[in-house]
């Protein structure tokens, strides 16, 4: 079934790139059919997928390269299940956030496809190095789409981002690397890794270096200048995906290899953690308010709202947890219609400039639906309750007030600041006045709302009833909290110890 | 039978389902009706809630509260129920919502007669409902905090909807963000609460206070993080500048504005006394709010000349009346003078938003002479404000008295604060009346007749409840007889009544007298008809400073963050880039990060041996 899933978007890759030069239209339709046939069979996956039982499910395994430790083996659990739907749900909406005529369709769809499947590779992979290939192979067709369909500056914000994020996959081998030699062990499947009997001051080493890895892809402050370049200039599709679904990796990454293998050490950086995500979310937001362009303003928030996420996997309790990976799923269905909407406004007005934009709220002239989903989405982002991003920070914000509790309240004046720009925003383009005679916009077509409004109803329903998202997350992350705390009971009694007694040997 | 109070929670139902009805009429959808029946059906519905209340009122008058308790949310150590209290006074105060949210929506269908945007109108209104509705009846501070937040949207969303005048996006943008300062603050309160006394249940709450042994200081730092949501829903100094600005939106969502809305943070503050009660700075720094609020507001009302922003600033002042009650622990009283307020007012605006309409102004000295003109809006107006003020026996005499006797004892300084609140409230009052009722007809008030139907019949009908106001009080038991007066408290208030509003008629109808008035020196009276220069006190800190700490982080990151990295080593890379940007540059690259990657992966590999070595 995970073969099936990670596969049946490399099938229709193909199929798209070996069909005829036919229109453009007909390579879309095709393309939805895979996407959708994997949302589908992911959300099958989700109905067989066992609540009682935190750990991996669905287990696939096939040797592969066996001196290297390398292998095929697949499972999910509730870390990457709901990450897994996200993936399929964006891929489908992606599709739709471009307009018709697309230049270059059968190699833009199948890097579309190829994308789902790196994303769904690296969230599905059991082994290390299976890891780090899918996770450097999305890459590839990221940079290609950048570098082809994005705005003015494309190459450069192509290539920033793609030397950014090859340094990020280099620095994750490396440290992938450095676990598996140092331990001597004969695979780098994830139920064998381990870094128990490596000595405090190597694992230590060896975390910061997942750590920068993981925090370039995040973004961190300030390892995040490749985002805002890359989210402006690639065209809202891929920005989608990119904001969406390739960054939740980063703190995918963070939780499954930082906290997971490395439960030790994780208390020592973890004050360290907290304090680099509060400054993302504070400088997100504060750069968020200075931004002149929609699109850039929302590449800026998701810095921010990003950074919510370290501070709770920092703060490593089971409801911060919880509410990290509630996050994951929430910002990236806001996000994405943030960048959906941004990218219907910027289609049909032509700008993306504040100073331009006016009184989009128009019934008549102006984009009515499209300004009433784009409150919604600020609403959502700005952490208004009712939408799933209230939930999800108000579960943050629990969970990590008792371990970080300045750090908390810092995030919670910051998401004050969010509502600052997302007023700023809604105001200029919402509303105002709109100067009739200027403004002939093209009609908003049926197949751009849908998408929006498939993400709203689904913004709206998990806020109202969060359950059904969490759910899924909780016995995985529950497991996951337990560790820490008690290394975290060790760590303050004996590896502190441990380290002073390293530090009188040298 | 138990039927209506049991199912009670459907009564913010009702309301929801009218605003969700109401979406298909905005435009584009259906077109063929036009957007008219979106109101009439949100009317329906909240004509059912109101049905259903009064039928669950009856049923437990008597008898002592009810909880229900609906689970909302249960993960690991986290549950959060949503309790609901069916008790005499939240289903009154469902009855008096829905009141008079029926009224404002009536009166909506002749004050927005001409308007397009009926759907959104109405289904904001409802939505209004729904929230107030749900907050009255939920026994849950982490609800109630979830109420005010979205009602917070709901104001942005309500104020700015007549989007494209520049006022009202700016009234609306400071109404969010001041509001949403004010709810964040109460957040970091609701988050820090929950560790320290397990529970936001209200009952549960006042059980812990009791009993609790925090420390003064984190109980004071607590207490004062809750008054803060409250403080900007009820416009008290520092955050009262919204509600001025809030005028900008149409009248009848001023109705339930300058009443209903306003007290829901009253509604909470009255909730958490029990909480607020654990510190005495929190207690004294509400009085002292709550008294310069009072005193200043209505002072700068006497300075406006705008008549429904004179009328927001004795909405902020008897609202820090409302916080000096529960300052003093008179949570009773306290819901008795907003229940007073809430008729009074409203029957005040209404009779002002007719005259609003017609004339096309708000501007008071452009008006004059419409007594004879329309004499029902005259009258209406009179009977708010002798309601609004200490004038036996109509309401809000009653309620300032007990209040009055209730500080007596403790607080005789309030007792002045509140004589002369009441006095400037009386002057105030008469003087929009004299403004625009007496004098000589001026060129916007020549043509000027009562209104339409659906204006006149829901003034009158509040005209005529609030004249009941004290027989019902009587009814409900809840007033003291005459000879129980404490006349000492009773007849200062009555006089400050008659002074002022005497003094005021004497100015504004005396011929003699130039208008419009202007003291000496002229400072005193920018000062109070700027509003405290607020507005520009707030450019100048906080609009200020977040502004230029936004430039300021943007400018680092471009130009020292980027730039830095732009700089190192990259530089090349990215000034060829723009030259030859093909697969040469990226060769280069790649040829880069392997020999990056390398290096690290030995040093990984190396660090035993390095680490032996270095260290």
């Amino acid at each position: 079934m995970l073969s099936f899933i990670l596969w049946l978007p490399v099938i229709g890759a193909v199929v798209v790139s070996i069909l005829p030069k036919s229109e453009s239209a007909r390579l879309r339709q095709i393309t939805t059919i895979f996407a959708i046939a994997t949302f589908i069979t992911t959300i099958l996956l989700l109905t067989q997928f066992d609540l009682s039982n935190s750990g991996w499910q669905f287990k696939e395994y096939l040797p592969w390269v066996k001196p290297i430790g390398l292998s095929y083996s697949l499972a999910v659990d509730g870390l990457s299940m709901p990450l897994l739907i996200l993936n399929s749900l964006l891929t489908i909406i992606a599709i739709y956030s471009i307009g018709e005529n697309v230049e270059r369709p059968r190699l833009y769809y199948s890097l579309l496809l190829l994308i789902n499947t790196g994303v769904t590779g690296a969230l599905i992979a059991q082994n290390l190095l299976l890891f780090v290939i899918f996770y450097e192979l999305e890459l590839i067709p990221f940079y290609l789409m950048i570098a082809i369909w994005g705005g003015e500056k494309r190459g450069y914000a192509a290539t920033k981002f793609l030397l950014y994020t090859a340094v990020s996959g280099l620095l994750i081998l490396a440290a992938f690397l450095g676990i598996g030699f140092l331990n001597g062990a004969a695979s780098f499947d994830y139920n064998i890794i381990t870094t128990q009997g490596l000595s405090l001051k190597t694992q230590l080493i060896l975390l910061t270096v997942l750590l920068i890895g993981f925090g370039i892809k995040i973004p961190l402050v300030p390892l995040h200048t490749w985002l805002p370049d890359a989210y402006t200039e690639a065209s809202p599709a891929v920005t989608i995906l990119l904001g969406g679904i390739l960054a939740k990796l980063g703190t995918y990454g963070l939780i499954r290899f930082g906290l997971q293998l490395f439960p030790d050490v994780w208390s020592i950086v973890a004050p360290g953690l907290a304090v680099i995500g509060t400054i993302s979310v504070l400088y997100g937001a504060l750069s968020a308010i200075a931004q002149k362009d929609i699109k850039r303003m929302v590449a800026y928030s998701s810095i921010g709202h990003m950074g919510y996420i370290l501070v709770a996997v920092a703060a490593g309790t089971r409801l911060s947890i919880l509410g990290a990976v509630a996050q994951m799923i929430g910002h990236g269905l806001i996000l994405a219609l943030l960048f959906h909407l941004v990218g219907i406004v910027e289609r049909k007005v032509g700008t993306r400039d504040l100073d331009v934009l006016n009184g989009l709220m128009n019934p008549i002239r102006g984009l009515p639906l499209t300004s009433a989903l784009l409150i919604t989405a600020g609403m959502a982002s700005a952490g208004i309750p009712g939408l799933v991003g209230f939930v999800a920070e108000f579960i943050i914000f629990q969970g990590s007030f008792s371990t970080f509790p300045i750090p908390t309240l810092l995030c919670i004046t910051a998401s004050g600041l969010t509502a600052v720009y997302f007023v700023i925003l809604l105001n200029r383009t919402c509303f105002g006045k709109l100067d009739n005679k200027q403004a002939y916009y093209p009609q908003v077509l049926r197949s751009e709302t849908i998408p929006a409004f498939v993400l709203t109803v689904i913004i709206f329903f998990l806020g109202i009833q969060p359950n059904w998202l969490l759910r899924w997350i909780e016995p995985t992350t529950d497991l996951l909290a337990i560790d820490v705390a008690q290394t975290e009971q060790i760590a303050t009694s004996l590896n502190i110890e441990h380290l002073h007694s390293v530090d009188r040997s040298n | 039978m138990n039927d209506f109070s049991q199912t009670i929670w459907l009564v913010p139902l009702y309301a929801l389902l009218g605003a969700g009805l109401a979406i298909p009429w905005s435009p584009g959808i259906v077109r063929q009706t036009g957007p008219r029946p979106s109101g009439y059906l949100n009317i329906l519905m909240t004509l059912i809630a109101l049905i259903h209340s009064l039928f669950a009122l009856k049923e437990i008058w008597h008898q002592p509260a009810k909880y229900l308790s609906f689970q909302w949310l249960q993960v690991t150590d986290l549950s959060i129920s949503f309790d609901i209290e069916i008790s005499v006074i939240t289903v009154s105060a469902l009855i008096v919502i829905a009141g008079l949210n029926l009224i404002a929506q009536i009166y909506a269908i002749g004050y927005m007669e001409m308007d397009w945007g009926w759907a959104r109108f109405y289904s904001l209104l409802a939505l209004f409902e729904a929230g107030i509705s749900t907050l009255v009846l939920c026994n849950s501070l982490f609800f109630s905090y979830v109420v005010l937040e979205i009602l917070t949207l709901g104001t942005y969303l309500l104020i700015g909807l007549w989007f494209n005048q520049s006022l009202v996006v700016t009234g609306a943008r400071d109404a969010f963000l001041t509001k949403r300062v004010g709810d964040l603050i109460l957040l970091m309160g609701v988050v820090a609460l929950l560790p320290l006394a397990g529970t936001w249940n209200y009952v549960e709450l006042a059980q812990w206070a009791a009993n609790t042994t925090i420390s003064p200081s984190v109980a004071t730092l607590l207490c004062l993080a809750l008054i803060a949501g409250p403080l900007g829903k009820c416009a008290q100094f520092p955050l009262h500048l919204w509600l001025d600005e809030a005028m900008e939106g149409p009248m009848p969502a001023t109705i339930l504005r300058n009443t209903i809305v306003v007290s829901t943070g009253a509604w909470v503050l009255i909730k958490l006394q029990p909480v607020l009660a654990l510190s005495s700075v929190a207690t004294n720094f509400m009085i002292v709010v709550g008294a310069v609020t009072a005193l200043g507001a209505s002072l700068i009302a006497i300075a406006q000349i705008d008549i429904k922003r004179s009328l927001s600033y004795s909405v902020s002042a008897y609202m820090g009346l409302v916080f000096i009650a529960v300052g003093t622990q008179q949570d009773a009283t306290a819901l008795k003078l907003l229940f007073t307020y809430a008729i009074a007012m409203s029957l005040l605006v209404t009779s002002v938003g007719g005259v609003v309409l017609n004339n096309i102004t708000q501007n008071l000295t452009q008006y004059g002479g419409l007594w004879s003109r329309r004499p029902i809006s005259g009258l209406c107006y009179l009977v708010g404000a002798t309601s609004l003020v200490a004038f036996p026996p109509l309401g809000c005499f009653w309620t300032l008295t007990e209040m009055a006797d209730n500080l007596w004892d403790t607080h005789p300084w309030l007792v002045g604060v509140l004589i002369i609140v009441n006095g400037l409230t009386a002057f105030s009052l008469t003087r929009e009346f004299c403004l625009i009722f007496g004098g000589k007809p001026k060129p916007m008030t020549v043509r000027s007749p009562e209104g339409l139907w659906a204006l006149v019949l829901p003034m009158t009908f509040l005209m005529g409840f609030a004249l009941h106001v004290p027989i019902l009080l009587s009814q409900w038991d809840l007033l003291p007889g005459w000879n129980e007066l404490n006349l000492s408290v009773a007849i200062p208030l009555v006089v400050a009544t008659l002074v002022g509003g005497s003094a005021s008629a004497f100015i504004y109808l005396n011929e003699q007298i130039a208008k419009p008035i202007k003291l000496k020196p002229k400072a005193v009276q920018d000062f109070f008809a700027y509003d405290l220069y607020t507005e520009k006190f707030y450019r100048v800190t906080i609009v200020f400073v977040v502004g230029i700490i936004s430039q300021l982080v943007y400018w680092c990151d471009r130009y020292l963050v980027d730039g830095i990295i732009n700089f190192f080593g990259l530089a090349t890379i990215f000034g060829g880039e723009s030259l030859r940007y093909n697969t040469s540059g990226q060769t280069q690259f790649y040829f880069l990060s392997i020999v990056l990657g390398l290096g690290l992966f030995i040093a990984a590999i190396c660090f035993p041996f390095i680490a032996q070595i270095s260290f």
